[in-house]
């Protein structure tokens, strides 16, 4: 697996913000893709859409209840049609089984589109190790694998990266001249790419979905190398998460609809592949070999844990990062893992552990706004509270999240909030405190540092609001307690 | 769970089925498995599939003009050059017109049936275009076919299904269509049909499971969308066609 790196995070955040070139990135993402996705939206209607979201979480709710009869399902009828099945349980059985298809069968070049389970097993280089030479094919990919990066969106993988970046990357790597145009960047990759899928002995692509009822593996691309990578080589291999599986052929038309709608705005993508076994004697062309590698990797644990088994509902489409406002200014490497954002947030903790990602769960305003945006109404803030939930409490000091002074306030806390006494008395303290002491008083109802001790290391990423010169209980006692019986009721001042 | 085998480097690395369902089982806290699952869209049976098929075909057939209508709207919105043609003279003229203005020549065409009515050949010959049919027999292997669909300005196809719905068009395995004529040349032309247009996803794969069921479980190898020219916004979020396929694409609706 990559390098885990989210322990990181509240560093690497910090970073983040303060670089120019990635606020740019960002910006468009907001304005790119979030618009995109509602005019798509309203296009055929909410009403509609809200349909069609309830529809896909009915299916997989079922799907993931029932999982083994629809994984073995997928397995007889992905063999009827010719092709292999392979089942691995973590990482390295799944690399071990690509290195040996590819070793058995004297592979030497092998074009990739795009697979975020291939990302988070990290299988280049171990097909690197054996002699292969693997060339990523989405033009997003292919940059970072250039610049030796990972992704940081699960759509638009080079996000980060400006045209002059690539441009730089492209003169280094590639030999070419140094060129900023963006046409021609991608005509470049286009050429390079042109004669690595026909020189490919294998193609590796991902799956948007496996279709259990027919053994139809789904891909769903814009430029046309999930194409090439799947009809051009001799081989074919299918990587995928076990959770991508879906019962029936005909529920394709629902996710067909929310997945590029959610992902970029498009009504569908350019692209959308179907492939059932390998090519038959009849057809013109095709790969001779099929074979597709499940993979359970850590997501057995989620399907285990009911409280937080919707994440293994995901489609990837990347719509609650572009929506997020923790993403938005932080972007896709701080996270520190494979998957970033909202989602990313819920499922690193669970397959690389919640020691390693602890403040993953912390790194959202809990808004909704991913719950909202999700075309699978995953409800992603009950998760991060659940994971923040199990962060509080852990009995493993390494899982917690908190500091001691945290968990400190948090008990003093809940001992003033449970007893009047006790508030009415903190409360006059406090609002003393503000009176009197400089830099605790603040304009627009904020405390934005607190020079207390505690409190300051608080407020150093979070504001406090000020207490009112007029607490609650006090206007409740002063304006309100006389009309007992009906004031609480009729709204009335 | 120990590895089937992984110190023998002669067989497969990996878990059994058995195996990997069992843990998957052990998760869902259940020791027997897998129960018989009721899902009411794999009980439909062929005789179900073959009435709604039927239905679907009355359907298509009393609204064919809208059809063919919002086929060439979303088909415009989605990157199509759309061409409303009537008669197979007409479309003719409008392929040898396309391939003349781009200047292009040389054409990789498939073997689909639509070109017995749609004789484009003689056409475009007549001009000097080099028309080759992308049909593997005697004359030609699958590398020499390769190398002239990567040397062809043009690939001009047919079409088994097209959607209104999101204006697309279905290519499926047949004799004589390569997946790669609509893909390697730098421009795609295709022709439709009336009879080929169909409303929605769920029409396409309605008629696609019941072919399943009606051949005793054979789906045929592939079944590719195209929407469109190819695309990508890897870079900065612009915009770019013809990435790895075509940078443009023409459909050409024959009525």
């Amino acid at each position: 697996m990559p390098e885990v790196k989210t322990s990181q995070f509240t560093k690497a955040s910090a970073t983040a913000m303060l670089d120019p070139q990635l606020r740019r990135a960002l910006d468009r993402v907001g304005s790119g893709f979030d618009v995109a996705r509602r005019n798509a939206i309203e296009e055929v209607s909410w009403e509609a859409w809200e349909e069609w979201r309830d529809e896909a979480r009915r299916i997989k709710i079922h799907t993931l209840d029932h999982l083994d009869y629809y994984l073995e399902m997928l397995h007889d009828n992905v063999t009827a049609a010719g092709g292999q099945v392979h089942f691995a349980a973590d990482a390295a059985e799944a690399n071990a089984i690509v290195s040996h298809l590819a070793q058995s069968r004297g592979v030497k070049v092998a074009t990739k589109s795009k697979s975020m389970v291939s990302e988070e097993l990290e299988l280049n280089p171990v097909l690197e190790s054996i002699g292969v030479d693997v060339y990523e094919t989405d033009l997003g990919e292919y940059i970072i694998q250039l610049a030796g990066e990972t992704p940081s969106h699960l759509v638009a993988p080079a996000l980060h990266k400006s045209k002059e970046d690539v441009a730089e990357l492209f003169a280094n790597k590639l030999g070419v001249a140094y060129d900023e145009d963006i046409v021609r960047m991608a005509a470049t990759a286009r050429q390079v790419l042109r004669d690595k899928f026909m020189q490919a002995d294998l193609g590796i692509s991902g799956a948007n979905f496996v279709v259990a009822e027919t053994g139809t593996l789904v891909i769903v691309t814009n430029e046309g190398n999930g194409r090439l990578c799947t009809s051009a080589p001799r081989i074919h291999i299918g990587i995928t998460g076990m959770e991508k599986v879906i019962p029936s052929m005909q529920d394709l038309a629902i996710f067909l609809r929310l997945l590029p709608r959610s992902a970029t705005g498009q009504r569908i993508s350019s692209y959308v592949s179907m492939i059932t076994g390998p090519r038959r004697e009849d057809d013109e062309d095709g790969p001779e070999e099929f074979h597709l590698v499940l993979v359970d990797n850590g997501r057995s644990r989620m399907l285990r844990d009911p409280k937080l088994r919707e994440a293994l509902y995901c489609i990837r489409c990347g719509a609650c990062l572009n929506i997020c406002p923790v993403y938005a200014r932080v972007g896709g490497h701080a996270y520190g893992w494979v998957y970033p954002g909202p989602i990313g947030a819920v499922v690193s903790p669970m397959l690389t552990g919640l020691k390693e990602s602890k403040m993953l769960p912390q790194a959202s305003s809990l808004c909704g706004a991913c719950r909202e945006a999700c075309p699978i109404k995953i409800n992603i803030p009950r998760m991060l509270l659940e994971l923040r939930h199990r962060t509080a409490e852990s009995d493993d000091s390494k899982e917690r999240a908190s500091s001691r002074s945290e968990r400190f306030l948090a008990r003093a806390f809940s001992r003033l909030m449970s007893n009047p006494g006790r508030l009415a008395f903190a409360t006059r303290m406090g609002r003393m405190a503000q009176r009197l002491i400089p830099g605790m008083s603040r304009r627009g109802g904020w405390i934005r540092r607190a020079p207390l001790p505690l409190f300051s290391r608080w407020t150093r990423a979070r504001d406090l609001p000020q207490l009112p010169a007029k607490s609650f209980r006090d206007i409740w006692r002063d304006e309100l307690g006389n009309e007992k019986g009906d004031g609480g009721n009729s709204g009335r001042r | 769970m120990e590895t089937v085998a992984a110190a023998n480097p002669g067989s497969m690395p990996g878990r059994s089925k058995a195996e990997f369902l069992r843990s998957v089982r052990n998760a869902l806290g259940r020791e027997e498995g897998p129960p018989e699952q009721h899902y009411h869209r794999l009980e439909e049976d062929l005789p179900l599939l073959e009435s709604r098929a039927a239905e679907l075909e009355a359907r298509l057939q009393a609204n064919r003009p809208q059809l063919l209508d919002r086929l060439a709207d979303m088909a415009g919105k989605g990157g199509w050059n759309v061409h409303r043609v009537s008669g197979a003279e007409a479309a003719i003229g409008q392929v040898d017109s396309i391939v003349a203005d781009l200047g292009a020549t040389r054409v990789a065409r498939s073997g689909q049936p639509v070109f017995e009515d749609v004789p484009v050949d003689a056409a475009l010959q007549l001009r000097g275009i080099d028309v080759v049919p992308v049909v593997r027999g005697a004359s030609a292997t699958r590398e020499e076919l390769r190398e002239r669909m990567r040397h062809a300005d043009v690939g001009l196809t047919g079409t088994d299904y097209a959607l209104a719905e999101t204006g697309s068009l279905v290519i499926l395995p047949r004799q004589g269509l390569s997946r790669l004529v609509s893909l390697v040349p730098p421009v795609h032309v295709a022709l439709v049909r009336p009879e080929e247009v169909l409303e929605s996803l769920h029409d396409l794969f309605l008629l696609r499971r019941l072919e399943f069921k009606q051949r005793g479980g054979e789906m045929g190898s592939y079944l590719n969308f195209i929407t469109g020219p190819s695309r990508t916004a890897d870079i900065e979020m612009t915009i770019v066609q013809g990435v790895h396929g075509p940078r443009a694409v023409h459909m050409i609706i024959v009525e």
